[in-house]
């Protein structure tokens, strides 16, 4: 039996990638223990017992590096780990320094160097993509209103108005752009992103690097409907030979190591594709390419313990995929043990 | 015209087309469909006009017009193109 811990478990109206990642694990041909690591004892994840057979707590890895480390320790002790696969940004730092550590201990993890994951500043993408001729839109930080118009200057109108974490809006006038900016710069503070405007669609592509240049499959999908955040929560499947061929070279060029997703606009006239970001770990829909037969969670797996995996990108178009909200009930004594004693065991060994 | 587009659409009779390249989805009535499938054909547009007003009881300038129109429609959405 091979024991994976997962973190990224908050299936909740802006979803972590973890259960879905489990559940792609628990629907592979695999014999697998899933472990999820979660943050907040209200993180549905843990209560899913027919996909997480056993949680814990641990602290935010942005608080106490060292209980962080300690604490996946103590959880390498009871479980004896053969794999973490880290779905959160947040924490990705922390196992990027650990990472040899852990291997030492025996458990291995397939996860973007700290070169890599400097790409999701776009000032470091920018130079990477465009000497592979992969066009990216203008964009620039401000952190005033005064920037923000002399930015507005030099790109014109309309531009996409940016948080830096989340949320994007479509400006037509500097009123609106004032607007926006204020009400981002409110909710999720500086700086705020103004980005040139590309007439173009959505679409986004999944895929796992093994660090040497290939991949381990690759899946694309046009964004059908999307949260107030921005994120995926209904898609369909595409077949794009450019955009799949566009994705190749650029993870062949990177070395990439380990899961990613790209975001990328595709314009309506020219058909040019513009590379908006790089997300260093799969994205909550990752179970979609599962179920259309590209189970990257289980290549990685393979992949990390020297057993044979598919890498082929061979899928259908044309498949929807419908995400919705759900209900399960659960005893009191569930939360009892999470916030007790940090661990929720839902199927014993 | 360059159809190369047009031809891996996937098109159901009921008028429900998707394009698997750019996950585009579009609806279209019988009218639309019948250029559609000529167009496969390969048929051009004064063929297309001929066959429409031999089916039709209806002017030639609405069958132009419908047809001009239509395959306006088409070369927007990037399905056709003209080269």
């Amino acid at each position: 039996m091979i024991k994976v811990a997962v973190s990224g478990i908050n299936a909740a109206e802006n979803p972590g990638p973890g259960v879905g990642i489990i559940r792609s694990l628990k629907e592979s041909a695999l014999d697998v223990r899933t472990i999820g690591l979660a943050y907040d004892a209200m993180e549905p994840g843990i209560y899913l017992d027919n996909l997480i057979d056993k949680s814990y707590i641990l602290p935010y890895p942005s608080g106490d590096v060292k209980s962080f480390i300690e604490r996946i320790k103590y959880i390498h002790s009871i479980e004896k780990l053969d794999i973490i696969i880290s779905a959160l940004d947040a924490e990705l730092p922390v196992y990027m320094d650990i990472e040899d550590n852990l291997l030492n201990d025996g458990i291995k993890m397939l996860i973007p160097t700290k070169k890599m994951f400097s790409l999701r500043n776009k000032t470091n993408l920018k130079p990477i993509a465009e000497s592979i001729g992969l066009k990216t839109p203008d964009y620039f930080s401000c952190t005033s209103t005064g920037d923000l118009h002399q930015i507005i200057q030099k790109i014109g109108m309309p531009c996409m108005i940016k948080g830096p974490f989340y949320e994007a809006f479509k400006a037509n006038s500097i009123a609106e752009a004032e607007g926006f900016f204020h009400k981002l710069a409110a909710k999720w503070g500086y700086p705020i992103v103004v980005q040139e405007f590309v007439d173009g669609q959505e679409y986004d592509v999944i895929g796992c690097g093994d660090g040497m240049g290939n991949d381990l499959g690759l899946f694309a999908i046009k964004k059908m409907t999307t949260t107030s955040l921005g994120k995926v929560w209904n898609a369909v499947s595409i077949v794009n030979e450019k955009l799949i061929e566009t994705s190749k070279t650029l993870l062949s060029h990177l070395k990439w190591r380990g899961g990613f997703e790209l975001e990328v606009l595709i314009d309506l006239k020219t058909e040019d594709i513009f590379l908006i970001e790089i997300n260093p770990r799969f994205p909550a829909w990752v179970y979609m390419a599962s179920a259309c037969g590209i189970n990257l969670p289980e290549r990685m797996v393979c992949f990390l313990l020297d057993q044979k995996y598919e890498n082929h990108s061979n899928y259908q178009n044309g498949k929807i995929m419908i995400r919705y909200t759900n209900e399960i009930m659960k005893d009191i004594s569930d939360l009892e043990k999470i916030t007790s004693y940090g661990e929720l065991e839902n199927n014993p060994l | 015209m360059n159809l190369e587009r047009l031809k891996s659409l996937a098109i159901s009779d009921s008028g429900f087309i998707f394009d698997p390249s750019s996950g585009n989805t579009y609806n279209t009535n019988a009218t639309g469909l019948k250029i559609i499938n000529y167009l496969k054909e390969k048929k051009d547009i004064n063929e297309i006009f001929d066959l429409f007003m031999e089916s039709y009881d209806v002017s030639s300038e609405e069958v132009e017009f419908d047809i001009n129109d239509f395959i306006e429609n088409l070369i927007n959405y990037h399905l056709v193109s003209n080269s």
